[in-house]
């Protein structure tokens, strides 16, 4: 559980993280996203006490991170796949964070093998590609079996099948019931994760909820075909929908695939389709985040 | 905290640096033996009143000056090297307790610097001795074992001093130009800009350089300005300063 709480961490004139709130429950898959700058990453530095928050606070199973002995059999965080010191070896840099926690060398020769990198354990960390130190990095963040675990962008740089394999590993930790935060800036790739999602603007919380409440919340319309378009548009309307008629299909506005389907039923329609249609998810983390995006093209 | 001390110990002797650092004593080392190697063959060639005007053939004479060098850039390494490459954010992750960190570095690099600095200077005491054989002074530095003691020893305090000032300018700075210039400027540049600075100040401001401090703490210069007390109290100064203002900044400071 990771419990972000009145989280406000300024450097100097600038607020990175702006009175934020939210709480990341044990089971599912949370994505958290913002547009480039929006303050992901301070938000988890905060919660690993490596920033200190300007006020309030991030704790983590309702302890602050620096007050958990042994901190990686708890927390598994990867943030930044390049910081590790490309001088040792694949298997050295694993063991000297292993030793630190008391985890003995049979564990990380088994996280090597989960994630496919038993193969260079001997090969000096710097020569690895981006993909293959994401690799590293999910390694590291296994290493002491945590319940809590935070991603930072971890698809970067990966190829098609790493992306797939990462999907697939933070879907499987959280059905074993951890706590699973993943960040991103593409709610492409959180659409197909994440089963809830945290999205902040410019430090500040935009929306808290369900893939599925944002998918209904952004539905746009209700796509209808039918043998009798004026009678059923006509008894839609009359329920308080707004009809527009487009390619020989009706577009009901206002009112639920369920609503229709009944209505339809009521007055003997026949009806060939009803297809419920959304704006994607992209358009609707597009939609939420334009007021915050922080850097951005200017149209000319 | 066992497990700390180990892991830093395990990061230390699994980089390179660490093998190259030892590395260029070694080389130190052997350049000293085998400038009193030199010297020695010269002596033996000179007549009696040259041969009373020679130096000692020390090969500590090279072996400190690269000590304190060898062993500052170490110590400044333990850190730097973490901060330049990010690795210090997922060391910070793994021991949040930046106390326990501290400790376990500082442990862990003194540690190092003692047994190393001892080694260096007493095998440069031995090689000296096996070089200059039954010579008198001056060209032996010294008659015996016990009369070099309070010599190597305050060498080898001197070592462990620099590798610890060394790692403390490294938490302190967080980069490793900024830590080598720094350990550059204090060992081999300010020590001959003081000496150009009117009186007394010249001579007050040589006596606390670095390099200067271990024969005052022997005791082995006659009328040094500090005495045995004054420049121990030097040297811990120095680890007092860089090492508690680089866990200020570690304590205090986001990584």
């Amino acid at each position: 559980m990771i419990e972000v709480r009145e989280l406000t961490k300024r450097y100097g004139a600038h607020r990175a993280v702006d009175g934020l709130s939210f709480e990341v429950k044990p089971g599912y898959v949370a994505g958290f996203l913002g547009p480039n700058g929006a303050g992901k990453s301070t938000t988890m530095r905060a919660v690993l006490g490596l920033d200190r928050p300007t006020s309030g606070e991030a704790l983590v199973d309702g302890r602050r991170y620096a007050d958990v002995p042994r901190p990686l059999h708890h927390v598994g965080a990867l943030l930044d796949a390049n910081a590790v010191h490309g001088g040792r070896s694949v298997y050295n840099h694993l063991r000297v964070l292993a030793r630190s926690n008391g985890i003995g060398v049979k564990r990380v020769v088994e996280v090597l093998e989960q994630v496919g990198l038993a193969g260079v354990a001997r090969r000096r960390v710097g020569t690895l590609s981006l993909g293959m130190k994401q690799r590293l990095g999910v390694a590291a963040a296994l290493l002491g079996d945590p319940a809590v675990l935070l991603f930072d962008e971890p698809v970067n740089g990966l190829d098609p099948e790493g992306i797939r394999w990462i999907r697939h590993l933070m879907r499987g930790l959280a059905a074993e019931g951890r706590t699973v935060l993943v960040s991103s800036h593409l709610m492409s790739e959180m659409a197909l994760t994440a089963d809830r999602v945290v999205v902040i603007g410019r430090g500040r919380l935009i929306l808290e909820a369900s893939m599925r409440e944002l998918t209904e919340r952004f539905q746009r319309d209700v796509l209808v075909r039918t043998s009798a378009p004026q009678d059923l548009a006509a008894a839609v309307e009359r329920l308080g929908a707004t009809v527009r008629h487009e390619d020989g299909a009706l577009l009901v506005h206002g009112l639920s695939a369920y609503d229709i389907g009944e209505a339809a039923a009521h007055r003997g329609v026949p009806v060939h389709e009803l297809t419920p249609r959304s704006a994607s998810l992209e358009d609707a983390y597009l939609e939420l985040t334009d007021d915050s995006v922080e850097y951005r093209t200017v149209a000319r | 905290m066992t497990d700390v001390l180990a892991s830093e110990f395990l990061k230390l002797r699994t980089v390179r640096s660490t093998v190259y650092l030892l590395l260029v004593l070694v080389l130190a080392l052997s350049a000293g033996v085998l400038v009193s190697y030199l010297m020695t063959a010269d002596y033996d060639s000179q007549p009696p009143d040259v041969q009373a005007n020679f130096g000692a053939a020390d090969p500590g004479m090279v072996v400190l000056p690269f000590g304190h060098f060898v062993l500052g850039v170490l110590g400044a390494l333990a850190v730097t090297s973490e901060y330049g490459s990010g690795m210090i954010r997922t060391a910070l992750v793994s021991v949040p307790r930046r106390r326990s960190l501290l400790l376990a570095k500082s442990a862990v690099v003194g540690g190092t610097s003692l047994v190393v600095g001892a080694v260096v200077t007493f095998l440069g005491f031995l090689f000296g001795e096996l070089v200059t054989g039954d010579r008198p002074k001056p060209i032996s530095a010294y008659d015996s074992l016990s009369e070099a003691m309070p010599t190597l020893l305050a060498n080898t305090a001197s070592l462990t001093t620099m590798g610890l000032f060394g790692l403390g300018l490294g938490f302190l700075l967080r980069s490793t130009a900024g830590a080598l210039v720094t350990l550059c400027g204090l060992l081999f540049v300010l020590p001959g800009i003081t000496l150009l600075l009117p009186a007394p100040w010249n001579e007050r401001l040589y006596a606390i350089m670095p390099p200067i401090l271990p024969p005052q703490l022997a005791g082995e210069l006659p009328g040094a300005p500090l005495g045995q007390w004054a420049a121990g109290l030097a040297m811990v100064a120095y680890l007092v300063v860089a090492l508690g203002g680089g866990a200020l900044v570690l304590l205090r400071r986001d990584a």
